[in-house]
C-alpha cells in the first residue's frame, strides 16, 4: 500500500490548525485544553507518518513520549482547573484576572 | 485508488470533520464526544501507518484515560450556563487567520521534506515470515524503548511523578495554610 505523503502531513498541518484556532478562540478554559489535545494528536500523527515514509522507528517512540507528556499536561492542567474552580466556580478564562493589573 | 487509500481519506475526512465539530460545539460535553471520534480516527490512521502500538496506546490512555478524565472535570461546569456563553472571544476571526497561517506554514515547510524511494512495506504477516519483527510491533517498540531509549523512557516516568505530585498539591484543599 501506498499512502501519500503529502496527505498526512496535510492532514496533520490541518489538524495543528484547527487545534490552534479552537485554543486561540474559545474561552472555556477546559475546552482550550482540548484544543491543545488535537494539536498533540496533529503532531503525533505527523511524527508516525515519518516513522512510516522514512521507515524509522525513532517518530514513533517520539509519538509515544508525546502522549504520555499530553496524560502529565492534562493532570496538571486540569488540576488548575479544578483549583480555579474553588476560588470561582465557573471555566471562563475572562473571569481570570487576579494576575492582572 | 485500492481499498487502503480509500479507507484513509474517508479516516482523514472524517477527522477533519471530527476537530472542527470539536473545537466548534457550544455544549462541552459533545466537544468531548467529538474529540473521541477524532482520537479514535487518528487511532485508524495509526493502524494504517503500521504503527499497531500506537494505535493501542492512542485507543487505551488517549479515548480511555485522558478523554474519561476531561469529561469528569466538565462535571464541574454549570452546562446550561456554559452554552449560554458566547462560545468564542471576539477575536476569533485572528484566531482563525493563525491557526490557518499555522497549517499553511506547517504545509510549506513539509513540502520542502525529500523523501527516500518509498519502500513498499508490505503487509505486516509477510514481514513476519520473513524473519524480521514487524515494524511498529510491540516487539521491536519494546526493545527500543528499553534499548537506546531507555534514559528519555526512565525520565518520562519521572515527568510523570512529578505530574502526579503536582496535580495532587494543586487540588488538594488548603485546611492549614491561609
Amino acid at each position: 500500500m501506498n499512502l501519500p505523503v503529502d496527505a498526512i502531513q496535510g492532514l496533520s498541518a490541518v489538524l495543528f490548525g484547527i487545534g490552534g484556532f479552537g485554543f486561540l478562540a474559545r474561552r472555556n478554559i477546559i475546552l482550550m485544553f482540548i484544543s491543545v489535545e488535537v494539536m498533540l494528536n496533529a503532531v503525533n500523527l505527523s511524527l508516525a507518518g515519518f516513522a512510516w515514509f522514512l521507515d524509522d522507528l525513532r517518530g514513533q517512540i517520539l509519538a509515544l513520549f508525546v502522549i504520555a507528556l499530553a496524560a502529565a499536561e492534562a493532570g496538571v492542567g486540569l488540576g488548575l482547573v479544578i483549583a480555579l474552580n474553588r476560588n470561582k466556580p465557573g471555566a471562563a478564562v475572562a473571569d481570570v484576572t487576579k494576575l492582572k493589573w | 485508488m485500492s481499498l487502503l487509500t480509500a479507507i484513509f481519506y474517508y479516516l482523514a475526512a472524517a477527522s477533519v470533520a471530527s476537530a472542527l465539530f470539536a473545537v466548534t460545539r457550544k455544549n462541552p460535553v459533545h466537544s468531548m464526544l467529538w474529540v473521541l471520534a477524532l482520537f479514535l480516527h487518528v487511532a485508524g490512521i495509526f493502524l494504517l501507518l503500521g504503527a499497531e502500538f500506537l494505535a493501542a496506546v492512542q485507543v487505551i490512555v488517549y479515548a480511555g484515560a485522558i478523554l474519561v478524565f476531561y469529561l469528569f472535570v466538565v462535571m464541574l461546569l454549570d452546562l446550561p450556563v456554559e452554552v449560554e456563553r458566547p462560545r468564542f472571544g471576539s477575536h476569533w476571526p485572528i484566531a482563525a487567520a493563525v491557526g490557518a497561517c499555522f497549517a499553511v506554514l506547517i504545509w510549506l515547510a513539509q513540502a520542502q521534506m525529500r523523501y527516500p524511494p518509498i519502500i513498499d512495506h508490505g503487509p505486516a504477516v509477510e514481514r513476519a515470515a520473513m524473519g524480521s519483527p514487524a515494524r511498529g510491533s510491540l516487539a521491536e517498540i519494546g526493545a527500543a524503548l528499553f534499548g537506546p531509549f531507555a534514559f528519555p523512557f526512565e525520565l518520562v516516568s519521572l515527568v510523570l511523578l512529578a505530574a502526579i505530585v503536582g496535580a495532587v498539591v494543586l487540588a488538594r484543599k488548603r485546611s492549614s495554610a491561609a
